[in-house]
């Protein structure tokens, strides 16, 4: 299975048992259900043969460099906010792509290339930022729910389902309607929506921990709670965050920008890639398409470049968790 | 590649086509009937219906009558009233006779009580209406007998006959009643040329004619109006044959000028477009700093551009339209040059990174716009731009209405309004230091110049038409001088229509989007082509 | 909560158990959600009688503000504000929606019809997709037409909706003039099956299109287990023909879990749902609610969320129910 992103077939079986988590009440003291499915491994069935490794190969390598010539050209880019409107420039409106202009100019006359940089930056700095805050969030919450189990883990998983039956967008689109549109509204907005899997992964993997014999070791050495969870449990858990984290910047930035387009996100002065979709559909019907579709194809290639990089990572993973790991 | 990328999908959209549904049938023909119903997108859908509460406020309402309406050159002449009013020779007691044998749609006659009743409450305080500000010369209104209204004003104020296009209201379907929130506001009664029959509000509005109109019935006898804001929609559903006519930015509307079928009408306005100064803030707190805005500005590439050439510049709030009033002397010329030595002479000189500065202060002016209005953005964007250019930090941001308020003692803002029916109305509470602290829409920048007080006080209480113009021009000199805001462009207002009616005439309009003013101010007149 | 239960238990008795246990869940989940709307706009600088004045709350007295913050009981402690909408709630009561000058009840009322019509036939549409893609992907595992689904369905997932939206309006809607643009009917026309059947082909196929790669993998990947699984094994070597042990077998056991699914995807279908009747006029509550949203009309918008997370509790529960009525082992897990 060389397949990056969401893995339909092992959401099925994480499915069921979220499901199953959800029927047993007060399941604090028991290994995850995860542990109890026995992968079946049959002859001939979803092993991949060469070939398909050799594309995984290379489709990881494609990803790692798009993400590579991302960075840079973001990182390159002068960091100054106001120069975005200093490129105005009225006589060279709506220029289709050309060697000077390779995206095109949009309605004031700004390079829809360098817009897209700016957009970029913008859009990875929402998606990252929120993506750590959410993933803090769920580390946080996951490791208190399973270190101290009882009662904290039953009402503390009892929320995560309750956020979980909330759609993400629709709960977006409230917190920033009502908290008005602004970077910080949209972070918070994207953060309190998506730390639910990274709680529970976390939770599950800290009740596995807590039966390996070193927790055992220290539990006896007479270390206290919060000390085993920071010294023993967190570092465990640590690189199934990173991999949580990872896979929810993409989730991040296109939450971002659909927020953007329904007029409900960033500030409209920034340039962000949602934004600029929203600007750009005004042309479309003017034939002028390059101001709304290069900054979607943007999402797209950073979207799949990040799944093929969490595809790498996740292969690298314990296969017994990947199945949790897909959002 | 927007098309290309669709193009590989296209196979299994075709498909998709097939399977969805076996009933559809081709695309339906353009919808245009014989003539007799008519359907508009609007870009902007009335708070209510309501003249008390500001609707429709210079006549055009399809639903109401005033006591005056203007004709194509926006001559006042007789609706309600019998004759033009009739003025005391000191110009402060007007007084009206009522055309007899005019009906409410509810069946009741038109009396001078409703008259009297529909100006009153203009001016009551409890009916919070937003148009209070522009009846204030009214003292008195009073009803002579059951066809005679007299207004007394508290002074000789030459405009009032302007104010005699608001739409009369009954007074026995409001009295009594809490007019913010009376059922008459969404189901309203009047004399016009047509009646609501259906308001789904956020949606649509159906009127039918009033067959008893006492100029005549309508031979365009059912109008749906459909609310659209966003321009995008509009534009497809005029493409999809979904509408017969819709207000369409330039841009948009310039793709309809060689489709057959269609006309692109293109009606002149005192619509403006400006960037409210703030008085209070370091680098627009003189005469000549301003004026380094106003020059720093380059409103021909706005127009050209942004305006797609559908436009005029705009130096005062008095447009060109308005060939009466307006002083062509009175303009700014474009000129960076002479924008920079202004800078320079005030002290404020450039730093390091091309801002200018003085003592230690950054000459830093934000500039708001609504976000959710396309033409103000780039309007904020580039003179944003333009303003950078001469070393000013000049930031666009998108702002709410009431951010705009609250924030206009340190920041720009890019308002808009105007009418081309008498200067006085547009200007005199945008400009007068009276309003200088009133809030909300009334002299946002806090503008405060005697010279321009004195001209527009003249403007106002002078009954001679010929002293009234020569005022107004000595307020544009005076304006010019130094000018509190940096108005940027009037704009000519755009719309398509489908062929099949005649009777269309152009009307200078005002800054209005709705079904109001527009190609179907005089809706009623139009007659199918047969 | 374990049962005690024979080693049998009844369809029927097991379903009704499920149910019953899902509702006590969801009661405290609904409640849950109200109360972290009404916290959430309690934080927030949202002020009732300011968005019901708006721009005309400047020329309002303060004597006027002051009697209207009174009669609404602004200014009440939270809990009461909290135990006075929660009791108008469950009275049915849920507001005046500002926007819409109309009941929220009736506004839902209005459009939720509409909504329905769009999920459901964009759902029938992926559905499809998913069966025809994914069963012939599977079954040319590798080939080309197996790479080209799955690179598809990661660029279609990774895409968003409504820059997809976008593509095929212009070029359906604008270039070619196929079909209708925006709304359920020709405004002229009155709303017959025809025309809504017109108007619904772009935004169901677009929506369709949406949620189709995540059925298509999961149909291919289901197949893929099943074709490797030991009775197909058994039905090969029996000498059963390809298209028989594809189509018998595999594909049953293969797609009867995506179907049960279709119960879990509800809060995906919201989302699509809130993206493309915005692109596409269709008069919805998604579409309403993104209008409540930018006008900030609190009344519908809280109410529109409380709806989803009971429509997301609902599909849940109907996934659990089918998935109980089609899997044996989970009723025995009861």
């Amino acid at each position: 299975m060389a397949d990056t992103g969401t893995d339909p077939a092992t959401e099925a079986r994480s499915y069921r048992r979220r499901r199953s988590s959800v029927r047993r009440e007060g399941a604090g003291d028991r290994r995850p259900s995860s542990r109890r499915t026995v992968r079946r491994r049959r002859p001939g069935s979803g092993r991949p043969g060469p070939g398909e490794k050799r594309r995984a190969r290379l489709r990881q390598t494609v990803s790692i460099a798009i993400l590579v010539l991302l960075g840079l050209a973001v990182l390159v880019v002068p960091p100054i906010v106001d120069l975005d409107q200093q490129q105005v420039v009225l006589r060279q409106a709506d220029l289709p792509p050309s060697t000077d202009h390779p995206f095109g100019t949009d309605e004031v006359g700004r390079d829809v290339l360098l817009r897209c940089v700016y957009g970029l930056r913008v859009s990875f700095t929402v998606g990252i930022v929120a993506a750590l805050v959410a993933t803090a969030i769920g580390v946080v919450v996951g490791a208190i729910a399973g270190a101290f189990g009882g009662w904290t883990d039953r009402i503390l998983m009892r929320l995560v389902d309750t956020l979980a039956s909330v759609p993400h967008l629709l709960l977006g689109i409230f917190i920033v309607a009502i908290f008005r549109p602004s970077l910080s509204a949209v972070i918070a907005s994207i953060a309190l929506t998506h730390w639910l899997s990274t709680a529970r992964i976390v939770r599950s993997e800290i009740l596995s921990l807590r039966e390996r014999p070193f927790v055992d070791a220290a539990i006896v050495g007479g270390a206290t709670r919060w000390r085993i969870i920071r010294r023993h449990l967190l570092p465990n858990v640590a690189p199934q965050a990173l991999l949580a984290a990872t896979l929810m910047v993409p989730h991040a930035i296109w939450h971002e920008t659909a927020l953007s387009f329904l007029g409900l996100g960033l500030p409209a002065h920034l340039a962000s890639l949602g934004n600029m979709i929203n600007d750009g559909q005004r042309s479309l019907l003017t034939g002028v398409w390059w101001t709304s579709f290069f900054p979607g194809l943007l999402v797209v290639v950073a979207a799949l470049a990040i799944a093929g990089l969490a595809g790498h990572l996740r292969d690298r993973t314990d296969p017994q968790r990947r199945a949790e790991l897909m959002l | 590649m927007q098309i290309r990328l669709s193009r590989r999908q296209q196979a299994g959209w075709l498909l998709l086509a097939v399977t969805a549904t076996a009933a559809c049938s081709a695309p339906a023909a353009p919808a245009s009937g014989d003539g007799t119903s008519i359907v508009i997108g609007a870009a902007w859908e009335p708070e209510n219906l309501n003249p008390i509460l500001g609707y429709a406020p210079n006549g055009a309402s399809k639903i109401f009558d005033g006591l005056l309406d203007r004709d194509a050159d926006l001559t006042l002449r007789p609706a309600l009233a019998a004759t033009l009013p009739t003025v005391s020779a000191d110009g402060l007691t007007w007084t009206v006779d009522l055309r007899p044998g005019v009906r409410f749609s509810d069946g009741s006659p038109v009396t001078a009580e409703d008259v009297v009743f529909t100006y009153r409450s203009v001016v009551a305080p409890e009916s919070q209406s937003p148009i209070a500000a522009e009846f204030e010369a009214l003292e008195t209104v009073r009803a002579v007998d059951t066809d005679t209204v007299e207004f007394r004003l508290s002074f000789a104020y030459q405009p009032w006959a302007q104010r005699m296009a608001l739409g009369i209201v009954p007074r026995h379907a409001l009295a009594g009643q809490d007019i913010a929130t009376a059922e008459f506001n969404r189901k309203p009664i009047g004399t016009g040329p047509y009646q609501l029959v259906e308001w789904r509000a956020g949606e649509r509005m159906t009127l039918r004619a009033n067959r008893d109109y006492y100029r005549g019935a309508p031979e365009v006898t059912d109008v749906t109006v459909i609310f659209a804001t966003d321009d995008n929609v509009r534009a497809q559903r005029m493409a999809a044959g979904d509408f017969d006519a819709t207000a369409l930015p330039p841009r948009l509307a310039r793709s309809y000028e060689d489709r057959p079928g269609h006309q692109v009408i293109t009606n002149r306005s005192a619509d403006y477009r400006g960037m409210g100064l703030p008085w209070d803030l370091p680098i627009t707190s003189t005469p000549q700093l301003r004026r380094a805005v106003n020059l720093a500005i380059d409103r021909q590439a706005m127009v050209d551009t942004i305006l797609a050439g559908k436009g005029v510049p705009a130096a005062t709030p008095i447009s060109p339209a308005m060939t009466d009033w307006h002083d062509p002397t009175a303009t700014f010329a474009f000129d960076r040059a002479e924008a920079g030595r202004l800078l320079d002479a005030a002290g404020w000189l450039p730093g390091p990174d091309g801002v200018r500065g003085k003592d230690g202060v950054r000459a830093e002016l934000p500039v708001l716009y609504p976000g959710n209005d396309v033409l103000r953005k780039e309007l904020a964007i580039a003179a944003a731009s333009d303003l950078s250019a001469v070393g000013i930090s000049a930031r666009a941001e998108s702002a709410t209405f009431e951010q705009m308020l609250e924030r206009r003692t340190t920041t720009a803002g890019v308002w808009g309004g105007g009418d081309p029916y008498d200067p006085d109305s547009a200007i005199y509470s945008l400009l007068h230091s009276r309003y200088a602290d009133a809030g909300g829409y009334q002299n946002m920048g806090r503008y405060q110049n005697p010279a321009v007080d004195a001209a527009l006080d003249t403007g106002r209480r002078t009954t001679d038409t010929a002293e009234r113009r020569a005022a107004y021009r000595s307020f544009q000199q005076a304006y010019v001088a130094d000018p509190g805001w940096a108005f940027l462009v009037f704009l000519d207002h755009t719309y398509v229509l489908r062929d099949g009616w005649n009777g269309l005439q152009s009307q200078v309009e005002p800054h209005d989007h709705g079904l109001v003013h527009g190609p179907w101010w005089n809706l009623e007149q139009w007659t199918p082509v047969r | 909560m374990k049962p005690s239960a024979p080693p049998r238990p009844s369809l029927a008795a097991a379903v009704w158990r499920l149910v019953l246990r899902r509702l006590l869940f969801a009661f405290p989940v609904v409640v849950l959600v109200s109360a972290g709307i009404f916290v959430l706009g309690k934080l927030s600088p949202f002020d009732p009688v300011a968005a019901y004045f708006g721009v005309r709350i400047l020329r309002a007295s303060p004597e006027q503000l002051a009697q209207i913050r009174q009669d609404w009981g602004v200014d009440d402690p939270a809990w009461l504000q909290y135990g006075r909408w929660l009791s108008r709630l469950a009275g049915g009561d849920l507001g005046d929606s500002r926007l819409f000058s109309q009941p929220v009840s009736t506004v839902i009322a209005d459009r939720l019809g509409w909504t329905v019509l769009l999920v459901g036939v964009g759902l029938l549409t992926a559905l499809s997709i998913a069966l025809l893609a994914g069963v012939a992907a599977a079954w040319h595992r590798g080939g080309w037409f197996d790479r080209a689904v799955t690179s598809l369905a990661y660029a279609i997932e990774a895409a968003p909706v409504f820059w997809l939206a976008l593509a095929a309006l212009s070029l359906f809607a604008v270039q070619l003039r196929w079909l209708p643009a925006a709304g359920v009917s020709d405004t002229r026309a009155d709303v017959s099956f025809a025309q809504v059947a017109e108007h619904l082909i772009l935004p169901a196929a677009v929506l369709g299109l949406a949620q189709a790669p995540w059925f298509v993998l999961f149909v291919r990947q289901a197949l893929l287990t099943e074709l490797a699984s030991d009775y197909v094994l058994a039905a090969r070597a029996r000498g059963l023909a390809e298209r028989a042990v594809v189509l018998r077998h595999a594909l049953r056991t293969g797609l009867l879990p995506a179907i049960t699914l279709v119960g879990a995807r509800i809060p995906e279908l919201i989302t699509g749902a809130l993206l493309v009747e915005t692109v596409f006029s269709w008069p919805g509550v998604a579409a309403a609610t993104v209008t409540a949203a930018t006008s900030v009309d609190f009344p519908l918008l809280a109410a529109m969320t409380l709806l989803a997370t009971v429509a997301v509790l609902a599909g849940n529960l109907l996934a659990d129910v089918l998935y109980a009525v089609v899997d044996p082992r989970v009723r025995a897990d009861g």
